[in-house]
Formats: structure tokens, sequence, C-alpha cells
């Protein structure tokens, strides 16, 4: 049984369908990326999955459970998964330290203490412990972003969600993060990460979903997709990109 | 110019009991719809947040309605109003309800404005984490909002000392109420209202200063 089961997702907004009929797996300790052209709705599949958008049919099984039933615990979930946003989202009351804790010491009603030392665990791997009692506004994007995955972390969800890690920073930091990320993937991290950045995508995937008008047009690894596929769209889409 | 201030020196220390008494009551009233206004207006801009549409619209028809009504008139109606329906209240009681909900009203729409200066992305990742809606208002929403409101909020307070002095109009016996009495009894007008208006400028001046003392605390980076 994969982690997560996506199956005939369809999402609606009004009479347009930006979700058609998505269906994919995500095995524990597996990176799968999504890609596509803008507006194929990469970002609204990644936001269905946790239900931040809720899904007009179809069905999301997350370790076994159902996320869409109406009956779903979908906050325990949501735990689970850790969402890391392409703005960051931190959050600008609170240190670096209280943006990684917050949550540890609110939802897992882990002692100070004890949170405190996760955090700092997770923001030294991020290389960002030194930064602890600095406030967001004065962090430069890659440093938020390294604090954003630093927070995701110290949940030890099961899976991380990446939402276009990349596309709000300079090339110089996001190669940076790119590397980070990538470490992640080394350690066998389960991720599922929605990006335009090739070189990201090249990097940290087991395999590239590529999503067209709301369908999967193919799923396969990326040095398969990115050599001269024999679907025009795809072959059109990376020879673009590369 | 001159005055007889000596006159009226001769006056206060003659009521500087009662007078002390009722600028006690006047800071106990302040400080009390200042406290009550404050916890209102929090109650009244979470409801604003409702998802309900009928909550939202009931919630912006009392802010409108007591944002766009004197504050006496409110207060007359509880003070002569409702004894004609046989309901009798006191003038302190009233004072504090009538300022609570005008107040609370006040303070609802600054948190409202600055709710605006929010980031969205901020919300969604505190709702990404697992928190619930009303984790998401204490823990990340009211810190937020309350600081960017922190100029507004402070205006209101400096606002309710000085308007708590309509309640002697309701016979309620504050600092005004006992200097008026005071000006009517010697006929010291000028003298009585100059060192009234000193008084409030004193009291308004120890709120500036605490004002700044809690901006300095609790001013962030990137948030103000």
């Amino acid at each position: 049984m994969a982690l997560l089961e996506v199956r005939n997702l369809v999402k609606t907004f009004g009479t347009k369908t930006v979700l058609d009929g998505v269906t994919f797996d995500l095995e524990e300790g597996q990176t799968k990326v999504i890609m596509g052209p803008s507006g194929c709705g990469k970002s609204t599949l990644l936001r269905c999955l946790n239900r931040l958008e809720e899904p007009t049919s179809g069905s999301v099984r997350f370790d076994g459970k159902e996320m869409t039933a109406p009956t779903a615990d979908v906050r325990a979930l949501r735990q689970l998964i850790g969402f890391v946003f392409q703005n960051f989202a931190l959050y600008r009351h609170l240190t670096v330290l209280d943006n990684v804790t917050l949550a540890l010491r609110q939802l897992k009603k882990m002692p100070a203490a004890l949170a405190e030392e996760r955090a700092l665990h997770e923001l030294a791997r991020m290389d960002m412990a030194e930064k602890r009692d600095a406030y967001p506004a004065s962090l430069s994007g890659g440093q938020s972003q390294r604090v954003a995955i630093a927070r995701a972390l110290a949940m030890e969800p099961r899976v991380l969600f990446f939402d276009e890690p990349t596309s709000a920073l300079d090339p110089v930091m996001a190669r940076e993060v790119v590397t980070l990320i990538n470490r992640l993937y080394l350690e066998n991290v389960t991720i599922l990460c929605v990006t335009h950045d090739l070189y990201l995508a090249q990097y940290i995937s087991d395999s590239i979903i590529f999503l067209d008008q709301g369908k999967v047009r193919a799923e396969d690894k990326a040095e398969n997709l990115l050599s001269g596929h024999a679907d025009p769209v795809i072959a059109s889409f990376f020879g673009r990109k590369s | 110019m001159g005055g007889n201030f000596p006159a009226l020196l001769v006056q206060l220390q003659a009521d500087l009991p009662s007078l002390i008494s009722a600028l006690g009551e006047t800071v106990l009233l302040s400080v009390i719809i200042t406290i009550n206004g404050l916890i209102g207006g929090l109650l009244v801009f979470y409801l604003t947040l409702s998802n309900s549409g009928v909550v939202r619209k009931i919630i912006n028809g009392y802010i409108s309605i007591f944002i766009g009504t004197p504050l006496i008139v409110f207060l007359f109606l509880l003070y002569y109003g409702l004894p004609t329906i046989g309901i009798r209240l006191s003038p302190f009681v009233i004072a504090v309800f009538g300022f609570f909900l005008n107040v609370s009203a006040y303070n609802a729409r600054f948190l409202v404005t600055a709710y605006k200066g929010l980031l969205p992305t901020e919300l969604e990742a505190a709702k990404a984490q697992g928190f619930s809606r009303g984790q998401i208002f204490r823990l990340v929403t009211a810190p937020q909002v309350l600081r960017l409101a922190a100029p507004a909020l402070a205006s209101q307070a400096i606002q309710n000392t000085k308007d708590s002095s309509i309640v002697f109009l309701i016979q309620y016996t504050e600092f005004f109420a006992g200097m008026q009495e005071i000006a009517m009894r010697s006929f010291l007008f000028f003298e009585t209202y100059f060192v009234t208006a000193l008084v409030y400028l004193l009291l308004v001046s120890v709120i500036v200063l605490a004002m700044r003392r809690l901006e300095r605390r609790f001013t962030i980076p990137g948030l103000s």
C-alpha cells in the first residue's frame, strides 16, 4: 500500500475544471516532482491533497486513511504532512526558534525544553541554528525557506509537500535550497514537490508527474522525460526549459 | 488674563477628599472601559471572521450602529429610557455597559483594518500545520493584528479617558462632575475648567507614556 494514493481527483472552480481525474501513488521514501505548464493545476493538486482546497470528487488516501471522507480527522492528518510554501509563510511575530517550536508545543504538547531541543536540531540540519533569535523580517529569502523546511521537519511528518520552493528565490539562494532538499532526498525523506525548476526536479526526483490541463499526461523518470519525449507537448515543454 | 486661582485653590483644598475620590472614579472607569473594550473588540473582530454570513451581517450591523450613533444618545437611552420599561440600572453599570458596546465596536473596526495587513499565506501555513481555527486566531491572528492596530487602539484608550467625562450627564460622580460642581458653586468657571483640562492632560500623558513603553516592548521588526 502506498503512503499516498490519489484516485480520480477532480477540482472545479465554477465551470472551470482545474484537476480532471488525477491518479497517482507516492510510496514511503519516494520523491516525486509535479511539473507542467503554468495553470495546469499543480499547486491546486497539492492543496487538495491536504484539503487546503476541497476536492470536488475523487479520493485521497493517506497512510490508509481517506482524507476526503466527511469523518476524516483532517487536522490530525495535516500534522503528518509537512507543507513548505513558495513564499515561506513564516509567522512574522515569532522568532525563528518559536516558528519551529509553535506546533510542537501547541499541537504535539511537547514540553518547551524538548520542543526547543528538537527545533534546534532541525535548524542545525538546515544550517540556521545561529539565527534562532532572529525575526523573519531580518532573514533573506533562502534563509526563510530553510527555516520553513526546518519547521515542517520538526513535526516529523510522513511526507513533505513543497509548493514551488525555489521560485521566490534568486538563483544563488535557489541553489542553496536545492542542495538542502537534495540532502533530504538522499536521506529518503518522502517528498512531493511542485516546481518549475528543472534543476530542482532533476536533483531530487525518483520520478516526475507531468500534469497538463488538469490531467496526468505522463509519469516517468526525469531522464526519460527530458530527452526527446515522444509526446510533443512534453518534448516542447522540456525543450523550452532546458 | 489673570484669573482668581488662589480662590480656586481654597475651593480645591476644601473639596480635596471628594475630588480625589472622583478622580479615582475617572481612572477606574477609564481602565475598565479600556480593558473591556479591548476584550470586546477582539471578540467582535473574531466574529467578523465567522464562516456564517448571517453572523457576519449581524456583527457588521452592530459595528455600524455603534460607530454611527453618538455615545451619549445610547447612555441616555439606557439611563432615561430603560426605567420606562421597568429596568433601572446604576449609573456605573450603564457607563460600563454603554462604553463597552461603543468602544468594542471601534476597536473591532481597528482590528478588522489591521487584519487586512496580515499575509494570507501565514494563516494558510498554520492551517496546513494542523492548527484549529481557534488556535490560529489565538496564536497567529490576534498577536499580529493587536500589534498592527496598536496605534489606533492606543488612541482609543486616550479617547476613553477623555470621553469618560460625559458620564457626569447620567449622574455618575467622576472627576469632571466634581469640578463642574465647584465651578457652579464658586463661579470660577475659567479657573476650574482650566485646571480640569490640565488634569485630563496629565492623565492622557501618563497613558501616552505607558503606550510608548508597551510599543517599545512589543515592537517586532517587519510588523508595525
